[in-house]
């Protein structure tokens, strides 16, 4: 284990594949602009899986989504920067180059992606419209392309494009996501949500896939999920979402071993698990915040922390260094919320 | 309380050019669900274990076995006055989003049906205000900020508590939860499970449990026991902690091997196994239906249907001629 965390540790030092800065992404609602995203700094290693966790509404989605300069009306990017490597910053790009970044640097595989497949088309048909709005003027090396990852990901790579949505098993269909997301030779794979609807047999073999085609291809991937225990099985690093803030992140065993955000404990805490005292797991009290319900001051994760002080409602804390690889947004000293005790 | 004796269902379809396809959705399942009791059923998409929900509401019919419900078997009970004995069992659906109607107010949701109880019962109309209330308060809803609330407004959690408060307004005796909180954020399931294992306990409530999330049937109690499905037939059950901890059918090794690590907290089990094949449930066999998908399947296996025993020395009840227990789940490392 002591490899990993030091391998990963110089993968950081290494470029990042995506780096994103000071990120502000606001949604236009009836009480004004408000931020999904607010002022999010997060790099993607280069070969690396990262592992983005929230509740639903903590902007994981949003902040994955403004990685392809993708955010619908009425939100928009209103600050910050996403360079990628070989591409650079995503958010100046609009048009033709954005369309050609899409699918060629930066793979993206939808959340209930089993849905976002055409049902009148066979996948095949989608994979030529794929090719033809991307200009690609080898079809034939596309479709063999697409019927090695196929294969690769341990499908019948012919039968799959001959076939239609409804013909395909939900953990098929988002195998054929993750190949139309890589057909084009991108080097960032993105996956929102890969395994919500999925059973448990499925879910554990479309996350061997992911970490499979992630080694083969060389790829830097981001899953982005609300399971704790989906991203604890496959990812290297972690980066914990609250209220539109990234509120820790670091090496995956590490975050896992010794969370430093109240927050990232009760998230681990409230997890159904295998093993352990089923007695001392608890969910956490109050409800996720959605934009209109977020602290505009303070602390974001204040009125649901068990460790809040007056500073909290005063300061947003900084996402800053605390200890090698490892940051985190919050005021108590790192011992107490490592010493919180279980499920606090 | 409910006890099903070789519950049998089979579906027929008839394509124009398909020809006949028969799927047995189940194939004789027996249990007993006791006063206060918690029994689950485990099992992959398709294996039948919704379809055994719908059976025991009444929202779907069988075509051989029994079922008896409070010491009556249910086909002596003429049709119209089976609706008595399905009142007993309430159903929790999967997606609280689905299951509300968005145009009504929790008010409304339960003042309905709780009218309607007070109809059947003979109480007075004037209670059901105050019974809202109190059943709101037992699901941990705070009933003045939540009864004038349309759906939308609450989050998947509180949606999930109105559901279940709906399904007591009819005085249940069994609750019968199918992938209960699947839908619901992780963060919050265990306070739903923890309101079913509390149910339990203060109102003598019965639950069955349906999921493909093994973890989670650990939450709903004491002295809970774990039913493994395969396509409708099943194959391993005993006490929830014993078929975790030494499971000996290779299917729920499967299962099992598939829960997600938290590494770093946890590691894989030694024995972690895989299936072999992706389900297929036309296949026909006079064997073991899940030898074609087993690592350990033998001619025994293809030739010869195992049935549900006690044999090889093995605490829980299974269906299989080579029981192994084998360490395929995760352990604790902190």
């Amino acid at each position: 284990m002591t490899d990993t965390v030091q391998l990963t540790a110089e993968r950081a030092e290494a470029a990042a594949e995506v780096s994103v800065r000071d990120l502000t992404v606001l949604y236009r609602t009836d009480q004004g602009e408000l931020p999904a995203v607010a002022h999010a700094d997060i790099d993607l290693p280069t070969g690396t899986i990262t592992g983005l966790v929230g509740e639903s509404g903590s902007g994981k989605s949003t902040l994955a989504l403004s990685l392809m300069n993708a955010i619908p009306a009425p939100g928009r990017i209103s600050s910050g920067s996403i360079q990628v490597n070989g591409v650079g910053d995503v958010t100046r790009l609009e048009g033709r180059a954005l369309r050609r970044v899409r699918g060629r640097a930066l793979g993206y595989v939808f959340q209930a992606s089993q849905n976002s497949l055409n049902p009148l088309k066979t996948v095949g048909k989608q994979l030529l419209d794929l090719g033809r709005a991307h200009d690609v003027q080898d079809m034939r090396g596309l479709v063999r392309r697409a019927r090695e990852l196929a294969d690769e990901m341990g499908m019948d790579g012919a039968r799959v494009l001959d076939s239609y949505q409804h013909e395909l098993s939900g953990g098929m269909r988002q195998r054929v996501g993750i190949v139309l997301a890589l057909v084009l030779n991108a080097r960032v794979l993105i996956l929102d949500e890969p395994t919500t609807a999925l059973d448990m047999l499925s879910q554990a073999a479309v996350l061997e896939i992911v970490r499979k085609v992630h080694r083969q291809e060389g790829l830097t991937t981001l899953v982005v999920t609300h399971d704790m225990g989906v991203v604890s099985e496959i990812a290297d690093r972690l980066a914990v979402m609250y209220g539109g803030r990234i509120v820790e992140d670091g090496p995956a065993t590490e975050v896992l071993q010794r969370p430093a955000h109240p927050y990232t404990r009760a998230l681990i805490g409230a997890t159904a698990r295998i093993t352990g005292d089923t007695d001392t797991a608890r969910a956490l009290p109050g409800r996720p915040p959605d934009l209109t319900t977020v602290p505009r001051t303070g602390c974001v994760f204040r009125e649901r922390c068990p460790l809040a002080m007056d500073v909290c409602a005063e300061t947003e804390p900084q996402l800053l260094t605390w200890a090698p690889d490892r940051r985190r947004a919050c005021h108590a000293d790192p011992a107490t919320t490592a010493a919180t005790g279980e499920g606090a | 309380m409910i006890e099903a004796r070789n519950i049998t269902r089979t579906y027929r379809t008839r394509g124009a050019f398909t020809g006949e396809r028969v799927v047995q959705a189940l194939r004789g399942v027996d249990f007993t669900l006791p006063r206060g009791g918690a029994v689950s059923f485990i099992g992959e998409s398709g294996c039948g274990k919704t379809t055994l929900g719908k059976i025991l509401t009444g929202l779907e019919t069988f075509d051989g076995g029994e079922l008896v419900v409070d010491g009556v078997e249910l086909s002596t009970v003429p049709q119209r006055r089976r609706a008595s004995y399905f009142r007993r069992i309430q159903m929790i659906h999967q997606d609280p989003y689905s299951a509300l109607n968005p145009t009504r107010t929790v008010d409304q949701i339960l003042g309905d049906p709780l009218r309607m109880r007070a109809r059947q019962t003979g109480d007075r109309a004037a209670g059901v205000v105050d019974r809202a209330a109190e059943l709101l308060e037992l699901v941990g809803l705070e009933p003045d900020g939540v009864l004038p609330k349309y759906p939308h407004q609450l989050s998947g959690g509180q949606r999930q508590r109105v559901v279940i408060a709906r399904a007591l307004t009819v005085d249940p005796e069994v609750l019968i939860a199918d992938e209960a909180v699947s839908m619901i954020d992780v963060s919050m399931r265990l306070g739903i499970l923890g309101l079913l294992r509390d149910l339990r306990t203060r109102l003598g409530i019965s639950l069955l449990f349906i999921t493909h999330d093994v973890a989670t049937a650990r939450y709903v109690g004491d002295g809970g026991e774990l039913h493994v499905i395969y396509r409708g037939e099943v194959i391993e059950r005993g006490p929830t902690d014993t078929v975790i901890q030494s499971p000996v059918h290779p299917y729920t090794q499967c299962l099992l091997s598939a829960v997600p690590v938290m590494r770093g907290l946890e590691e894989p089990g030694p024995d972690r196994l895989v299936p072999l094949a992706a389900l297929d449930e036309r296949t026909r066999t006079p064997g073991c239906l899940f030898a074609p998908r087993c690592p350990f399947a033998d001619e025994r296996c293809t030739a010869e249907h195992p049935v549900l025993g006690r044999t090889g020395g093995v605490e829980q009840e299974h269906a299989c001629f080579h029981p192994v227990p084998r360490r395929v789940v995760a352990v604790e490392t902190v």
